[in-house]
């Protein structure tokens, strides 16, 4: 079948999966009762998700190249020469843009899983080898904007500082290549997900492992954030790398990214590079070509296998017996998102999202003593991330809305167990937040105290943000697209819990200016107040 | 025997301007196996998410078990239902299920499980317990929702389409399990299309065409109700919802196209 045939086919399921995977089956089989002008909506509105979702990734890309790329390799540090701060720069902007488009993809991958596209492609007159490139082709549809943005952002930062028109034309085969090295890795971590981990079991081991791919999920992210957060660091490491091992620049010019890295500057400053580091460079390159060719290949291959569903159908675990433990209903509650979010990569990294955000706001708050106006900083940032996570926490009852609606649920649980749930992932937070401080040699005391105190004002944001959501969306099922359908009501939701862990930390800082000593206990107040509040009103849902 | 487990007066569902059930009235009894027969989109399953709660009428009078539907709790723990699509948390086996599932039902460790183990066995459904329902086939999946619907001994069963991807065998265990269900005193309200099952399992039938009941009773009051001493429900089916008229003529352009 000739490509452009492919391409049109491509398009059919590409739209078929934005609207299964932000609709149709997150919304547990209650579509038909929705009137047609309604479903409408929410196809256009699926669109609009997926356009959102792709431009902000190109939106990161540009200020991964613009902010990243060029700073690192225009403002040389003092002790490196130019071409090897652009060696620096070039990898820092090619590790980045592989962790971000890995990132996006390992959210895209369960869509591909959960929509069992083959299914229907399978029906019609195409052979094997055909789905796969239609399954590929619309994985690239899903990317699309990402990957054009890459090279268009590059060229452009690579005017700035000075390209040449070769460099120009390798760089573009440099990012295709890390393109292609980003989408094996997506698709590896989802096959190894889908077919080893996201499985039952009930064994250690097996949960285990569940809790360590969580993490391994979360890496691209962590990764893609560090990268951006700290590329003038990174540079300044790679420089005091390089001074301190004389040999070191050889090893690396054969190391993806950096063999880019050596390449580009020296088709940027071909006067000022070694030729044998150059060589190297060039050797190293071919051969991350060759890679990439087969990468390409596997991929293709894998991602119509993906597709299919196969993976999982494929792993039957034979049971020895139909024991089961009843828990209270809260307990129920939080013990089936655990389970889900553990087998749900897009879940587990939002789970997982605040730990990251924990981490990278004690390392960026660690230049210098910790202060009150550091503490609250950090703590706003915290929180700021955990305020997504009651939305997300409600949408998991709509996977299954047509079911889970005819339980005898209380409101009142469900909301009970969704903010027990978020305040646990905060306070775990908190912990990862204390334990990277006290890594870097931090004063814990602030951090500590007025951290535990604001627990009490997330857990009534939380409060709050799920009585909202679940008054409006009680009788709906709690479909993830019923939130994203309603967009404004989604973010006026977030303002209101972000007015929440605000208002202690701004009646903090003007009790810091009236009366210094009354900061903590002023703080603590308000916090307090916000909690028996939302914790009287949780109570009263019906 | 008498007491109404089901009472609907007047029940109107619409889906913005679409009117899907307009104004029926039907009631079950203790001990009654009630099957809503009708073609597709006649308004069964819009009928039958009305009874489980899940959907909220637009206007009309419902009663579950004496209760009525805004005391949403209370009704739904007296109820079983099986979803016509049976779409489950599709990542979780179906033991983490029925563990979710008799969590919010609050059910009793020692009371849940002998019975989930007879229904596990009854259905074969023991092996599949730590497999993602993700991997089910489609009849197994209708097993895990059957089981879940019967886990906690409800008085009133709503079952829509049930038998859909069921083998022969779990098929006449259900049909059995619904029947004994009925004996003991519970009652049951059965969407289907197989006109067979209907005829042997319910007591009543209601046949629901065009959001209104256009014919009620037990299979022989239906039968005096078309004049025809003998016909199968299907056929009564057929004429009371007037799909008879030239459904030869379909038959025979088909077969000569």
């Amino acid at each position: 079948m000739k490509f452009s045939k492919l391409w049109r086919l491509s398009s059919v399921v590409y739209k078929e999966v934005s609207f299964q995977s932000i609709f149709s089956l997150r919304a547990g089989s209650l579509l038909k009762q929705r009137g047609k002008t309604d479903i409408e909506r929410l196809v256009r509105s699926a669109r609009l998700n997926t356009l959102i979702s792709k431009s902000l990734t190109a939106v990161f890309v540009g200020v991964l190249g613009l902010f990243v790329f060029v700073p690192s390799a225009v403002n040389t540090p003092l002790v490196l020469s130019k071409e090897m701060a652009f060696v620096g720069g070039v990898s820092a902007f090619f590790a980045g843009l592989l962790f971000l488009i890995a990132f996006m993809g390992l959210q895209v991958t369960t869509s591909f899983v959960s929509s069992k596209v083959v299914d229907v492609l399978g029906s019609l007159p195409l052979s094997r080898n055909e789905i796969s490139k239609i399954i590929f082709l619309c994985l690239v549809r899903i990317f699309d904007l990402p990957l054009i943005s890459a090279p268009v952002v590059f060229l452009i930062a690579y005017s700035f500082v000075g390209g040449s028109i070769l460099g120009a034309l390798v760089s573009v085969v440099c990012i295709l290549v890390t393109e292609v090295f980003a989408l094996a890795l997506t698709i590896g971590l989802a096959e190894f997900f889908y077919s080893r981990v996201a499985r039952g079991g009930r064994s250690k081991g097996q949960i285990v492992a569940r809790f360590v791919f969580m993490l391994v999920w979360i890496l691209p992210t962590f990764a893609a954030y560090f990268v951006m957060s700290f590329s003038r660091e990174i540079v300044q490491s790679f420089a005091y790398f390089v001074l301190s091992v004389s040999s070191l620049p050889q090893v690396l010019a054969l190391i993806y990214p950096f063999a880019y890295g050596f390449l580009l500057s020296g088709l940027t400053f071909p006067s000022a590079v070694d030729g044998s580091l150059l060589n190297f460079s060039i050797v190293a390159s071919i051969g991350y070509m060759a890679i990439a060719i087969c990468c390409l290949r596997w991929v293709v291959k894998t991602v119509g296998r993906i597709g299919t569903g196969r993976m999982l159908a494929g792993r039957f675990e034979t049971a020895k017996d139909t024991f089961i433990r009843p828990r209270s209903p809260w307990v129920g509650i939080v013990q089936k998102d655990l389970r889900v979010a553990s087998r749900a990569p897009s879940y587990a990294s939002l789970f997982l999202l605040p730990f990251v955000q924990s981490a990278i706001l004690a390392v960026s708050f660690s230049f210098g003593g910790m202060d009150l106006t550091k503490t609250l900083g950090i703590l706003v940032g915290v929180s700021m991330i955990m305020l997504l996570l009651p939305p997300t926490l409600l949408s998991i009852e709509g996977i299954s809305s047509a079911y889970v609606k005819s339980l005898p649920m209380k409101k009142r649980s469900l909301i009970s167990a969704k903010a027990l749930l978020s305040v646990g992932i905060y306070l775990f937070s908190l912990i990862v937040l204390l334990g990277v401080s006290s890594f870097l040699r931090q004063d814990l005391s602030l951090l500590a105290m007025f951290g535990v105190a604001h627990s009490l004002s997330v857990s009534a944001a939380v409060m709050l943000e799920l009585l909202l959501l679940a008054n409006k969306f009680w009788r709906e099922g709690f479909a993830v697209g019923n939130l994203y359908a309603r967009l404004s009501t989604y973010i006026s939701v977030l303002i209101v819990g972000l007015i929440v862990v605000l208002a202690p930390i701004i009646a903090a800082f003007i009790a810091f200016i009236a009366a210094p000593y009354s900061v903590l206990p002023v703080f603590a107040a308000l916090a307090c107040l916000e909690f028996a509040i939302m914790a009287t009103l949780t109570y009263r849902a019906s | 025997m008498d007491q109404l487990s089901v009472k609907v007066e007047d029940l109107v569902v619409s889906y913005g301007s679409f009117v899907a059930v307009n104004r029926v009235s039907f009631s079950v009894r203790n001990s009654e196996v009630y099957g809503l027969l009708g073609p597709n989109g006649a308004g069964k399953t819009s009928t039958i998410k009305v009874l489980a709660s899940i959907l909220a009428p637009a206007s009309g009078k419902v009663e579950i078990v004496g209760k009525s539907l805004t005391d949403e709790v209370s009704v739904k723990s007296q109820i079983g239902y099986v979803p016509e699509e049976v779409v489950l948390f599709d990542s979780l086996t179906p033991r983490e299920f029925f563990e979710f599932a008799s969590s919010i039902r609050r059910l009793a460790t020692d009371t849940v499980n002998p019975r989930l183990e007879k229904l596990a066995s009854a259905f074969e459904l023991k092996q599949y317990f730590d497999t993602p329902i993700a991997a089910l086939s489609m009849g197994n999946k209708q097993k895990v929702a059957i089981i879940a619907a019967l886990l906690h001994e409800p008085k009133l069963l709503i079952l829509d389409e049930p038998l859909i991807g069921l083998d022969a065998r779990s098929s006449k265990i259900f049909k059995e399990l619904v029947a004994f269900h009925a004996r003991k005193g519970g009652s049951v309200v059965f969407s289907t299309h197989i006109m067979e099952i209907a005829e042997k399992l319910c007591t009543k039938v209601g046949i629901i065409d065009k959001g209104k009941i256009v014919g009620e009773g037990t299979v022989d009051e239906l039968r005096r109700l078309v004049r025809s001493a003998e016909g199968s429900l299907e056929d009564i089916f057929l004429k009371v919802t007037e799909q008879e008229a030239g459904l030869q003529d379909i038959i025979r352009a088909l077969e000569t196209g």
